[in-house]
């Protein structure tokens, strides 16, 4: 068996957290965004089993989203100060690209095509020219509030409240993007689709391979598609059920049903981890329909998810979740990062059976 | 049915109870007996695979461990020898059977009489004008030992006679009827005029019949007759029991209790309750009762045991995969059905909204 082991980063956010990322070109460097207002830099010290603060990037509010830019030393936030900022991570300087009417809820960068797009509460997406910092981003109209984002390289998809999905073809918002009046350019959806969650959408992730893409919700259940509007295609699709509880009989039996929070692909294998309400994180065979492995239950719920670029770490946000009325709703304390180093093929799906 | 005493069986429960040849526990069912002997007794102790018998357990370690077995594991010192098949409860030698039988009267009337000692309860039937159902009752303590005694001195009697039955000797309260053709014949245990009841083989239905009654006290028909004491697992309260208060042979065809006896054993089909017919003229002694307990266990024969061996693991088999069934139903059904609760319920606003909401997230001025 290869090793795999998993330790605690010894210095975690001091709130909830929103988003785990690594680096598109450091196995090592991870960013993790907190309620706590402030953007986590850590680096994983090879060789020992703990991840050291580099450093930490105070906004003005809780921080909803981060994600990496075109290397190690740039990344972007979505806050709930309604702005979309790029931090350099070497200096701390940190410059706002726009500013979106509502809080800002996700960002996420497509290195292929050096494009950011930022999703807002004020039903906006907001597409950004990385290589012209100064240009006027994009804005495109959604029809419901966005709560997901993902990008795979040539596609965007955002989930929306009533249960919309609209997908995105990036070389076509890139094109729009370097014509020479972003502005007036009229973007629709490459595929606008129901989502096949009945219940509102919590993650979408994207397959690296550029096929498909899996959404969750909080009803426990996760659903995987593909691009390719093919009815083939789309008959592959598939929808199951996870991170549930049975209920104790005493308590009425039946199922606790968590919201399933986070979902990652693997960059390598293109299998996928799941992360739920109820502290677990599962990994999965989308080709196979199979469930991998269930990894040992978390403490608190798990928040957030992330593969490093080669697949080799699992970053796992493990928070207090926010559950149906909870006014007094606190993480502090009950936050924590975990890295899991995976084994050689822990990761790997066994394939189509 | 009676009542059931809660926590203290009768004793003919305790007697239908399967045990173990070997080590002398006894077991809710066969099922849990076959099991107990295949993991304790019949176990390989080299690569851990249960045999059903330890002639195959025997064949086993000859064969594939090139050993001899000389024991059987587990087994009580004067049990261990491989020379008797021993099956759930077939094989099991009738001396064996009958030690066994006593041992759990004993111990349940010295048990019974130790409860009703410290608690001060009257023995059953002896409660004190609770109505005429309540006084047809199994035996006291007293009187079965009184009974006992009786028969003892009527063996006696036989063998101080010449194996021949003297006059009728035992007091004319024990149906005198009934007894005296029957002592001619026994004590021959196993010797059934039956066949051995068969697991899950319906019991033919009692032979006596109200209308084709005969006029008791008439030897030789004493075969069809029904037998005055039920076997071990039948009926507590049998009608009319000698000793019983208004106990009178002849009105028993119109008691009413007979001719319902079918379908009380039909309910019992599947168990080990002997047929009715099985004791003619029925076991009027403790002795005659275990003996008949007896013939439950040591009727089959050794060379029927491979087919027992199927049957009762056929019978073993359906019953545990309905349970799965049942079991995968109601899960099914639980899904189906609204049984859940949503940990976060709302599918209009997200956590995060609501989480920015609070005032701990305000954006601060600065």
């Amino acid at each position: 068996m290869a090793p795999s082991t998993q330790f605690e980063v010894s210095q975690p956010p001091s709130d909830a957290i929103s988003a785990v990322i690594f680096a598109p070109d450091n196995t090592n460097r991870l960013l993790v965004s907190s309620w706590d207002r402030n953007v986590y830099l850590y680096e994983i010290a090879e060789g020992t089993e703990d991840a050291t603060l580099i450093n930490k990037f105070e906004h003005r509010a809780p921080v909803l989203d981060v994600c990496f830019g075109a290397n190690g030393n740039e990344a972007y936030t979505a806050s709930l100060d309604c702005s979309v900022k790029r931090i350099d991570l070497a200096t701390g300087e940190q410059t706002v690209l726009s500013t979106h009417e509502k809080p800002v809820r996700c960002v996420v960068y497509s290195p292929q095509h050096s494009m950011l797009i930022s999703a807002s509460w004020d039903h906006t997406l907001h597409v950004h020219n990385t290589s012209a910092p100064a240009s006027t981003p994009i804005t495109i109209s959604l029809p419901g509030k966005p709560h997901a984002l993902a990008a795979s390289p040539s596609k965007v998809v955002v989930a929306m409240t009533a249960r919309l999905v609209h997908i995105y073809d990036l070389p076509t918002l890139a094109t729009a993007l370097s014509s020479a009046d972003p502005a007036s350019a009229n973007i629709t959806p490459w595929q606008q689709r129901e989502s096949s969650l009945k219940f509102l959408t919590r993650a979408v992730a994207c397959m690296p391979n550029d096929a498909g893409y899996a959404t969750s919700s909080i009803e426990g259940r996760v659903a995987v598609e593909w691009f390719e509007d093919t009815a083939e295609s789309q008959a592959r699709k598939y929808a199951f059920k996870c991170h549930r509880q049975t209920a104790p009989e005493e308590e009425g039996g039946g199922d606790v049903v968590y919201p399933v929070n986070a979902l990652t692909f693997h960059p390598v294998y293109g299998t996928f981890a799941s992360g739920g309400g109820d502290g677990t994180v599962a990994l999965w065979d989308a080709e196979a329909k199979r469930r991998m492995r269930q990894y040992q239950k978390f403490p608190d719920s798990v928040a957030a998810l992330a593969f490093s670029n080669n697949g080799k770490y699992l970053a796992i946000g493990v928070c207090r979740g926010f559950e149906t009325d909870m006014e007094d709703f606190n993480s502090e304390g009950r936050t924590k990062v975990f890295i899991r180093e995976l084994g050689e093929t822990e990761a790997k799906g066994k394939g189509p059976k | 049915m009676g009542k059931k005493k809660r926590g203290h069986p009768d004793v003919e429960e305790l007697l239908a109870r399967p045990w173990c040849y070997y080590c002398e526990r006894d077991f809710e069912d066969l099922k849990l007996l076959i099991s107990h002997q295949k993991a304790k007794h019949f176990k390989c102790d080299r690569c851990g695979k249960r045999l059903n018998t330890a002639g195959g357990l025997s064949v086993h370690m000859n064969q594939v461990h090139k050993e001899s077995l000389d024991k059987v594991e587990n087994a009580l010192p004067n049990r261990q020898g491989l020379d008797i098949e021993i099956f759930g409860m077939e094989g099991v030698p009738d001396d064996i059977v009958q030690q066994h039988n006593q041992r759990i009267i004993t111990n349940f009337y010295t048990a019974q009489a130790e409860r009703h000692a410290a608690t001060g309860n009257p023995p059953p039937g002896q409660a004190g004008g609770q109505g005429p159902a309540k006084k047809i009752k199994i035996e006291t303590p007293e009187e079965l030992k009184k009974r006992l005694a009786d028969h003892r001195a009527k063996v006696a009697a036989i063998k101080a006679n010449g194996g021949v039955l003297p006059v009728p000797v035992v007091a004319p309260k024990a149906q005198p009827a009934s007894v005296s053709p029957v002592t001619g014949q026994s004590p021959a245990q196993g010797a059934s005029p039956l066949p051995p009841p068969q697991p899950g083989f319906p019991y033919p239905p009692p032979v006596g019949v109200p209308g084709t009654f005969p006029p008791p006290g008439q030897p030789g028909v004493v075969g069809a007759y029904p037998p005055v004491y039920p076997p071990p697992g039948a009926t507590p309260t049998p009608p009319g029991a000698p000793g019983g208060p208004g106990f009178n042979l002849p009105a028993r065809p119109t008691g009413g209790a007979l001719p319902q006896r079918p379908p009380y054993y039909n309910n019992y089909n599947g168990g080990a309750v002997p047929p009715p017919g099985a004791y003619p003229g029925g076991a009027s002694t403790v002795d005659e009762l275990v003996s008949g307990a007896a013939r439950q266990g040591g009727g089959a024969q050794g060379d029927e045991i491979d087919q027992l061996i199927r049957a009762a693991e056929q019978g073993s088999k359906p019953p545990a995969r309905a349970g799965e069934d049942s079991a995968g139903g109601e899960k099914k059904g639980k899904s189906k059905d609204k049984n859940m609760r949503m940990v976060y319920g709302d599918s209009e606003v997200s956590p995060e909204e609501k989480m920015a909401l609070l005032p701990r997230y305000a954006v601060s001025a600065a």
